[in-house]
Formats: C-alpha cells, sequence, structure tokens
C-alpha cells in the first residue's frame, strides 16, 4: 500500500509546476483572452520543449516513456494554473489511443510531431447526452479501401486549429475510431461558445473520407473514455486544490469586525469541509489513475472518481467564492476562471447524477460489490 | 503509487477472516447483539481467552512488552476484520491505553496487569469526560491529592465505558494547583481498582441501548504506585493513547460488509410492483452514493494506516479522516436504511427484521459518532490551522 509518488513522478510534477507557474501569470491570462481563441501556442511549445507533451508516449513515439500517471500529474498542474493549453483532448484524447490501438510505423510517425508541438490532433468523441462510446451515433460505413463519416461531435476542442482529429465511429455496432484529416471534404466547423472559454467547436461530418483507421474494436473507445475521465479528475484536482488554497490565503488578509474573517469558526469550517471534499478527489483520482496506469480493470474507480470531481467541484467552487464575498466574481481577481473550470471538469463525460445512475446499473448487475 | 495489499498483508487478511468466522459462532453472535457492542457476556469472556492464547491480543504492541509487534498498516488490517466478523473487541483496552500502560505503569502493577490484558482477562474503563469537562477536557474536575503513601481521589466521571465490566479505571484527574501552571501541565493518570472503597459506577442507557455509565470517586484511596507515567504530565499520555486510537475510530471493514448485504437483499427482495426491488432507480442511486462515499473512505482509512507506519501522520489528514468518517456513515445508515424502507424500523428478534435488525440499531447508535472521539467542530478548526494555515480560532 503505497500513496506516495516516485521519483521520476515528483520530478514531471515539479517540472510541469514550474513552467506553468512561471509562464501562466494572469496578466498572460488576461492577453490570452484577447485573442480569438483562448490557446497560449507559445506555452505549448515549452511544454513540448520539456518533454511534457511526450510524456506518456513511449521513446519510439518521440516520448519520454513514462505512463499514465506522469502525464495525469503534469495534468494536474494544468489544473491548477487553468492554463490555456489542450492537454487533455490532444494527449490523452488522441495521442494515447493512437499509441495504443493504431498501427506501430502510423504511431512512430505521428506521435513524435505531437509531442514537439508541430502536429495537433484533437479528440472529438463527444456526443450530446450520450457518455457511452461504445454507442456512437456517429456513423462509419467502408467505402472502398477505407471509410466515411457521417454525423456531428460536440465540445471539440481547438478542431480550429487542428491538423487532424481522432474521432469515434459506430461500424455494424462496434466502436471504431478513426483518423480524419481537418480540412477533409464534408467536414463543417461551427464555433460554439463554452462557459469556460475554452475554443470548442461542433463538428459535423458528411460522408467525410477517413485518413486512417486507428482500430474497429470493442472497448477501445471504452479505454479512451475511461482515460479522458481519469484526466479531467486529475485537471479537477488542480483546480480545486488551487482554489480552496486562494479562498484560505485570502480570509487570513481580508479584515472585518478588526480580525481575519479566517479565525472565524464559521469561515474556518466551510474551508475545512473543502479540505475534506479535495482529499477525496484526490485519492479516489490517483486510485484511478494508477489502476489505468497498470492496464488494470478500473471501470468503477473510474466512475467513482468522477462523481467525486463533480461534487467536489461544485462545492468547492462555490464555497471559494462565497469566503470570496464578491472579491471572487472580479475579473482582475483570479478566482473566476477557476470557477468556470471547476464546472466544466464536473459536467463534460458524465455528470455525478448520470455516473451515480451508471454505476448503480453496475451495483444492480453485481459488478461493484466492495472487496 | 500502488494501493493494494502486499501478498504478506492479503494473507494476514485471509487468515483473520478464517479465524473470525470460525471464533464467532451462533451462540457468540446470539450474546453479542444482546449487549449491543460491549461484550461482557460468558461466551465472550472465553472467545477473549482464545484470542489472548492465540496471540491476538495486543497485535500492535511493541514485541519487547510482550506483543506482536505489527505495524499500523497490519494493525489497521486486523481491526478491519474483527469489525467485519462483529466481534465486541476491546480496542480501546488491549490496542489504545494498553501499550500506553506496559510502557508507563510502574513495574509492580504493570508485571500484574500487563499479562492479564494479553491474556483477554481484563477489561479497563476509561475515565476522561465529566459532567462538566468534555471538547475541554483541560478543566476536568475529579482531584487527586497525596496523602502519605496514597493518593485520595474525589470527583465524578461521565460516560465511563464498559466500567461495570471492568476491573479497573484508567483515570485523568487534577493533582497540581497552582494556579499559574499551564492547563495541560497539571493532569496525571492513575489506575484506579473499581473495588475500591468510595468507588461506583451507575448506568446511563442511551439510544442506541448501548450501555455506558457514570461513576463516583469518594475519598478513593489507592497506593502511590499507581499513578501512571510522569506527575502532572498526563496529557502526553492521553495524547497517545488518543493517537491509537485513531486506527479503531474509523474503519471500513463493517461497512463494506453492510453494503454488500443490503446490495444482496435488494436484488433478492421482490417489488410489489413486478420486478425486484433493486430495479427502482432510487434504489440503485442510493446505493451508488454509499459505494462512491465509501470507495473515499477506504482510501481515507488506508492512506491513513499507510501514513502512520511510515511514522508521518499529519495533524489535517488525521483529522479529516473523522469527521469525514464519522459524518458519512450517518448518511450511509440513511442510505441503506431507506432501501430496507418500514421493515428497516425493526428491531432485531421482531418478526419482519432486516439483516438481524442492524440498520435500525446502527441508525441510533450513530448519534454518538461525530462527538465522540474529538467532536468534529474541533477537528474541522484543526484542518482549517494545520491544512490551510488559517488563524486560531477564538474560544
Amino acid at each position: 500500500m503505497d500513496f506516495s509518488f516516485n521519483e521520476t513522478q515528483n520530478e514531471v510534477k515539479e517540472l510541469a509546476n514550474k513552467i506553468l507557474t512561471d509562464m501562466v501569470t494572469v496578466d498572460r491570462l488576461n492577453a490570452i483572452d484577447t485573442q480569438e481563441e483562448r490557446f497560449d501556442s507559445e506555452l505549448w511549445a515549452q511544454l513540448a520543449e520539456a518533454g511534457l507533451l511526450g510524456v506518456a508516449f513511449s521513446e519510439d513515439n518521440g516520448g519520454m516513456g513514462f505512463g499514465f500517471t506522469e502525464l495525469c500529474l503534469f495534468i494536474e498542474e494544468t489544473g491548477r494554473t487553468v492554463a490555456p493549453v489542450p492537454v487533455i483532448p490532444v494527449i490523452v484524447g488522441a495521442g494515447l489511443p493512437i499509441q495504443q490501438f493504431g498501427d506501430k510505423a502510423l504511431a512512430e510517425k505521428l506521435l513524435p510531431e505531437v509531442a514537439t508541438g508541430n502536429l495537433i490532433i484533437t479528440s472529438a468523441m463527444t456526443e450530446p447526452y450520450n457518455i457511452d462510446a461504445e454507442n456512437c451515433q456517429t456513423k462509419a460505413t467502408k467505402s472502398g479501401e477505407s471509410y466515411t463519416l457521417s454525423g456531428s461531435k460536440t465540445a471539440v476542442v481547438l478542431a480550429s486549429q487542428a491538423n487532424k482529429l481522432l474521432v469515434s465511429a459506430d461500424v455494424d455496432g462496434v466502436t471504431g475510431l478513426f483518423l480524419v484529416d481537418s480540412k477533409a471534404a464534408g467536414i463543417a466547423l461551427t464555433q460554439l461558445g463554452s462557459t469556460s472559454y475554452e475554443p470548442w467547436y461542433e463538428v459535423q461530418f458528411n460522408n467525410t473520407p477517413v485518413e486512417d483507421v486507428i482500430c474497429i474494436q470493442e472497448g477501445a473507445a471504452t479505454w479512451t473514455e475511461e482515460r479522458l475521465q481519469a484526466a479531467l479528475c486529475a485537471h479537477q484536482v488542480g483546480v480545486a486544490d488551487k482554489s480552496m488554497r486562494i479562498t484560505a490565503e485570502f480570509t487570513c488578509e481580508r479584515v472585518q469586525f478588526d480580525v481575519p474573517i479566517g479565525s472565524f469558526q464559521a469561515v474556518q469550517h466551510r474551508a475545512a469541509d473543502c479540505f475534506i471534499d479535495v482529499t477525496c478527489l484526490q485519492l479516489t483520482t490517483y486510485q484511478a489513475v494508477s489502476l489505468l496506469d497498470a492496464d488494470r480493470d478500473a471501470t468503477n474507480e473510474v466512475m467513482i472518481a468522477k462523481i467525486w470531481a463533480g461534487d467536489t467541484g461544485h462545492r468547492v467552487s462555490y464555497a471559494a467564492q462565497h469566503l470570496h464575498g464578491g472579491t471572487g466574481i472580479d475579473k482582475d481577481y483570479h478566482l473566476w476562471r477557476y470557477s468556470l473550470f471547476a464546472r466544466q471538469n464536473e459536467m463534460l463525460l458524465g455528470s455525478s447524477a448520470e455516473l451515480l445512475g451508471a454505476l448503480g446499473s453496475r451495483i444492480a448487475e453485481g459488478k461493484a460489490y466492495t472487496e | 503509487m500502488k494501493i493494494e495489499f502486499t501478498p504478506e498483508q492479503e494473507a494476514l487478511r485471509q487468515e483473520l477472516r478464517a479465524y473470525f468466522d470460525e471464533l464467532m459462532t451462533d451462540e457468540l453472535k446470539a450474546e453479542v447483539a444482546e449487549a449491543v457492542g460491549e461484550g461482557g457476556g460468558p461466551l465472550f469472556w472465553k472467545a477473549m481467552e482464545k484470542l489472548g492464547k492465540d496471540g491476538w491480543i495486543g497485535v500492535g504492541w511493541p514485541k519487547s512488552l510482550g506483543g506482536k509487534g505489527l505495524t499500523e498498516m497490519e494493525q489497521f488490517i486486523f481491526v478491519e476484520e474483527v469489525m467485519r466478523a462483529g466481534f465486541p473487541f476491546p480496542f480501546l483496552t488491549t490496542e489504545s491505553v494498553g501499550p500506553i500502560l506496559a510502557e508507563h505503569a510502574t513495574g509492580r502493577l504493570r508485571d500484574k496487569l500487563v499479562p492479564e490484558i494479553l491474556a483477554g482477562k481484563l477489561i479497563m474503563g476509561i475515565g476522561y469526560s465529566e459532567p462538566s469537562a468534555g471538547t475541554d477536557l483541560l478543566s476536568l474536575k475529579t482531584t487527586a491529592k497525596k496523602e502519605g503513601n496514597e493518593w485520595v481521589i474525589n470527583g465524578q466521571k461521565m460516560w465511563t465505558s464498559l466500567a461495570h465490566h471492568a476491573d479497573w479505571i484508567w483515570l485523568a484527574a487534577r493533582t497540581n494547583f497552582d494556579p499559574e501552571v499551564k492547563k495541560h501541565s497539571r493532569i496525571s493518570i492513575f489506575l484506579v481498582p473499581t473495588d475500591s472503597e468510595g468507588y461506583s459506577c451507575s448506568p446511563v442507557h442511551t439510544l442506541g441501548d448501548v450501555r455506558t455509565n457514570a461513576t463516583y470517586y469518594d475519598n478513593v484511596r489507592i497506593p502511590e504506585d499507581h499513578l501512571v507515567g510522569e506527575l502532572d504530565m498526563g496529557m502526553m499520555l492521553i495524547f497517545s493513547q488518543l493517537n491509537r486510537e485513531r486506527l479503531s475510530l474509523v474503519n471500513v471493514g463493517a461497512f463494506s460488509q453492510l453494503f454488500n448485504d443490503v446490495t444482496d437483499f435488494a436484488k433478492e427482495t421482490d417489488h410489489p410492483g413486478g420486478g425486484k426491488l433493486i430495479d427502482q432507480g432510487w434504489v440503485q442511486g442510493n446505493l451508488a452514493k454509499s459505494r462512491a462515499g465509501l470507495e473515499a473512505l477506504k482510501l481515507i482509512c488506508y492512506r491513513q494506516a499507510s501514513e502512520m507506519t511510515r511514522g508521518n501522520l499529519p495533524m489535517e489528514d488525521a483529522s479529516a479522516a473523522k469527521v469525514y468518517g464519522t459524518e458519512f456513515f450517518v448518511e450511509l445508515y440513511r442510505h441503506l436504511g431507506e432501501i430496507l424502507g418500514v421493515n428497516g424500523l425493526l428491531k432485531r428478534g421482531s418478526k419482519g427484521a432486516v439483516l438481524n435488525g442492524r440498520l435500525e440499531q446502527l441508525y441510533r447508535t450513530a448519534s454518538i459518532i461525530t462527538f465522540g472521539g474529538g467532536t468534529n467542530e474541533l477537528q474541522r478548526d484543526l484542518i482549517a490551522r494545520g491544512g490551510l494555515g488559517m488563524p486560531r480560532a477564538k474560544r
């Protein structure tokens, strides 16, 4: 039973923390917000330069050869700094499944380019009202040697600047993963206005030719989705932990009735409840991440972590705003972006309610007894 | 990061599970159910004696003091299996007070009491709380004054659990009356035999049907070597003892079993509208909430045991475990109890009682856990201070 990180993991975490805290200042975030799209390409290049984008790619694929745990510790730091970089959709949602299921030569061609930041492949898996990755409404149809796609995906991050999309689509009842050129025929992008200002697109496919078939294999989409969910949880750990610490610090400085408000027991107890929530989120997330890293079955554990990501995100975000009493909503102060990402992480790939429903079904099927 | 037991720990777990399965005969289960949570019947004492013979008492004590010398993680596994089996193991005496006593009691008393504890023949009551000293323990009023080579004790203790089965009370009393001396340096610990003249005990019957006691000390005279540890420094012993109590305060074993049992109940029970109870969406919802909460509790407990094994348990993590665990239990009993419906209100032994009335009773006994073992308000103060650097709250 070991709850600590090994040396490599700590090094990755520290490296990510250093680059991100140095670069992602409030001024820089404000500047990025004036751009057309919330994406910091310079930071992306720095992260690539440091090897972090390829931290979980094998050496053959131009990476550092570490695991999913290291990647998630990096992602946690992007949450802690609300960094405007699409690590989850590009690395977890596209890079990892290409490495896991794709043709070896193809992976060795594409992934080194992803790791250097020169190639952006973004994940297009999400469909509204549907978290069952094995039941896609988007369809792939055999056309000669390859396939064409028809259907629609939502919340596709940075589709405008991506070179390629990794799309999940149904082939006669089995979900496949397909690589599509972003400029291919029959693709239509519509910019969406997302709550976090993350650049989201609805992408419509109309007989869009597939460039490469990554795999048509039952379980591959679920494999990817579980990692995306766990990565969102890791991001939420960073967001929630930082929100809580910003808040605790604020209450030590803010004076009312001649004393810091942090000396009031009612304020302390609201903050202590955040501490407990963040602890639960951290532990369930690290458990899910480490099981996935070891390629173990982790369906229940991922669901449970994501339920905590929803509940903790919601409660900590509101407690943080409440304890700031107005300062927190001011866009000149740094808390507001955390509140938005807490909400986004809560809702993406299954809210707490939806996942409690799914977990409940598994309990009824006898698949979720305690040991 | 590897959140699983080592093969040795897993083997210990299996060994203990098999051992307690055998120990808990139907007769013993019936006796234990009669006197909830406290034991004390003839079969209980027989089982204790067997546990002593088999070396399962004092598992956390150092080998040098006659114990098994298990690590905190192994002790945690032990507690988990005992609780899963439902044996009212007297952890306070054997695992919490016991090793402190073995280390600090004077020679004659130590040589007499330690073998009795390890043989499963002795239970102690803890005399800390008083009618007007609970969370603010340092303001306790019971006094011990030296007269010749004896200590004379006067006062009243409240919530002295197990006193009616106990041969000894582990008692905190004020020994320093200098107003200049700080509050935490004026209390000492004594071992008081319950057959002393001037000692008396009266029952307090509780909501949870667990008996506890008020104990009275009217000029109780005990020999001077019944002082444990250093004079006026009893708080150190109290802190060490409370710290050892952590492993048994919040534990996941019994509740994992309860969750599985209620799940099976819902799968087997017909719903009058057709299908089984578990086909109802709200039943699945309650089970899912319980399951998600239990998983977090399991991880919190395991991490606590693992940090204690490494000798590095931050105060805020210990407090977070206590607050989360106890408040979760209350919700767990509610969510699981709702599934049992009106039959969940029936007491053990009644016609129609479900799962032996366990939830009917747990719901009542749960009232004490959020304040017992250090009230959750105080724990939240500690979390805010230790974990978040917030200033000490005014009292």
